[in-house]
């Protein structure tokens, strides 16, 4: 395809139009991707979560031009809801983030999450392989953290950077379930407003070793631009931790089996939106209202005889 | 899924703020359409490489500074030598009328005074964003 050859020639335009057909399912999408696919793997996949307005595109910005520094190609995926009620958004990650302007070694997409729960869109990961294929060395995956979204982002990224602000000592105590497990980074932002240090000790005497990385807790101001180099320093150690012991690859699995049974369920439920199958389906639906069979029985069925979208 | 349209709203030079183009951005996401806002005091340059990586359908540009007849005409420029000319340029904000001939001639597809219904401004992109 001709738009894949763009893309893996560099072409950002390419790469922009691309991503787009992903997100609206256009019908080369599933070509291209399968296409690209063999040109990805090789970009270090960070995502960044954290309460809204806590300083996540901000400090992305700040690191941005610190790896540009590091002759690094960076490119962000920066997500945000759609409204439930008229499917629109407005997208405002972009405004924090204008810093690098035209630089060619600079990708930034805004992505809205189109219906998908978890606060990631169906097309982000997609996207991220989109400029992984285009040559992007280091990928930021922005998310709102909420609910679902910090355990969908850290079993997708490399690595995960929970970003937090300074809070009194009670409030570290409430910090939401889950949120020590999933982090490989911590990172206390805002650090001008004071209240940093207590915050970031309370933090740092949570958190444990997992599996011989014992996350660290940075303190950063984006405002000012403080921590950003150590920031930087502690995704590059993360990424050398993974490639040397062996986490890589087991995150790469984790990955592959979440995409793998996002892409069955995908074609499952394709197959019963087509208009012959949905007659198919609604005549099973009846039997089980009527008791002529029941739920799980007729799921068999009907899997067995499935007939799969070309 | 359908496609959706996506705007990209820019302000280029150096307003500060702009209730105009907000109040326009959210009557967009009011009708589905997804509105992508860059950063302040962008570059035409700057405006056509993120409306490039966003993939937008149509570029809404909005000034209160005077700086319009320099700029936006700009904008339709380098959106053409970099191979992005199908993009779709309008205009809104404080615009004399003596320069909406001068903009449009240049490549500005419409432009929106500060009096003009918000439908309009809808049913224009609707229509004219594939
Ligand atoms: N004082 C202070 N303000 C900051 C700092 N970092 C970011 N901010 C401000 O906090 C606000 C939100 O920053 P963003 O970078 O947009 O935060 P975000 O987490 O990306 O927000 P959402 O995407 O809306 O969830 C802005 O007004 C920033 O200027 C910081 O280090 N110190
Ligand atoms: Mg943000």
């Amino acid at each position: 395809m001709k738009i894949v050859e763009q893309v893996l020639k560099g072409d950002k335009r390419a790469a922009g139009k691309l991503i787009s057909m992903i997100e609206d399912d256009d019908a080369g999408a599933t070509e291209a991707l399968a296409a690209i696919y063999p040109h990805t793997g090789k970009a270090h996949v960070v995502g960044f979560t954290g309460p809204p307005g806590v300083g996540k595109s901000s400090l992305i910005n700040r690191l941005i031009r610190e790896f540009r520094v590091r002759d690094r190609k960076v490119g962000v995926v920066a997500v945000d809801p759609t409204s439930p009620f008229t499917g629109g958004a407005v997208l405002g990650d972009r405004i924090r983030m204008s810093d690098t302007g035209t630089d060619p070694g600079v990708f930034i997409r805004s992505m809205a999450t189109r219906g998908h729960s978890g606060g990631l869109a169906l097309a982000t990961f997609d996207a991220v392989k989109v400029l992984d294929a285009l040559g992007i060395d280091l990928i930021f995956v922005e998310t709102v953290g909420a609910g679902q979204s910090e355990i969908d982002i850290a079993s997708r990224a490399h690595t995960t950077v929970v970003v937090q602000m300074p809070q009194s000592g009670d409030a570290v105590q409430a910090l939401k379930a889950g949120i020590l497990e999933i982090g490989d980074i911590y990172v206390v932002n805002k650090t001008d407003l004071g209240g940093a240090d207590s915050m970031a000790s309370n933090l740092d005497f949570m958190l444990e070793e997992r599996q011989g990385w014992r996350p660290p807790v940075v303190q950063t101001s984006a405002l000012e631009g403080k921590g950003i180099k150590e920031l930087a320093d502690a995704i590059n150690k993360h990424y050398r931790y993974l490639k040397g012991g062996g986490g890589w690859r087991r995150r790469e699995s984790d990955r592959a089996r979440k995409e793998l049974y996002e892409s069955m369920k995908r074609l499952l439920a394709e197959a019963y939106s087509d208009e012959t199958e949905g007659v198919a389906f609604e005549e099973v639906v009846g039997a089980i209202v009527v008791r002529k069979t029941d739920p799980r029985s007729a799921a068999k069925t009907l899997l067995r005889d499935l007939k799969l979208p070309k | 899924m359908a496609k959706k349209i996506r705007v990209l709203m820019a302000k280029p030079g150096l307003d500060g703020h702009d209730r105009g183009a907000k109040v326009v951005a959210r009557a967009l996401r009011d009708a589905g359409m997804e509105v992508i806002y860059t950063g302040l005091r962008q570059s035409p340059e700057d405006i056509v490489e993120a409306a490039i990586q966003e993939d937008v359908d149509a570029i809404g540009l909005s000034s209160l500074s005077g700086a319009h007849m320099a700029l936006f005409p700009e904008v339709v420029k380098v959106l053409k030598k970099r191979g992005a000319g199908d993009i779709l340029v309008v205009a809104g904000g404080i615009i004399p009328d003596d320069d909406i001939p001068k903009l449009k001639k240049a490549g500005i597809k419409a432009v929106f005074g500060p009096g003009t219904p918000l439908a309009d401004i809808v049913a224009f992109f609707r229509s004219s964003a594939k």
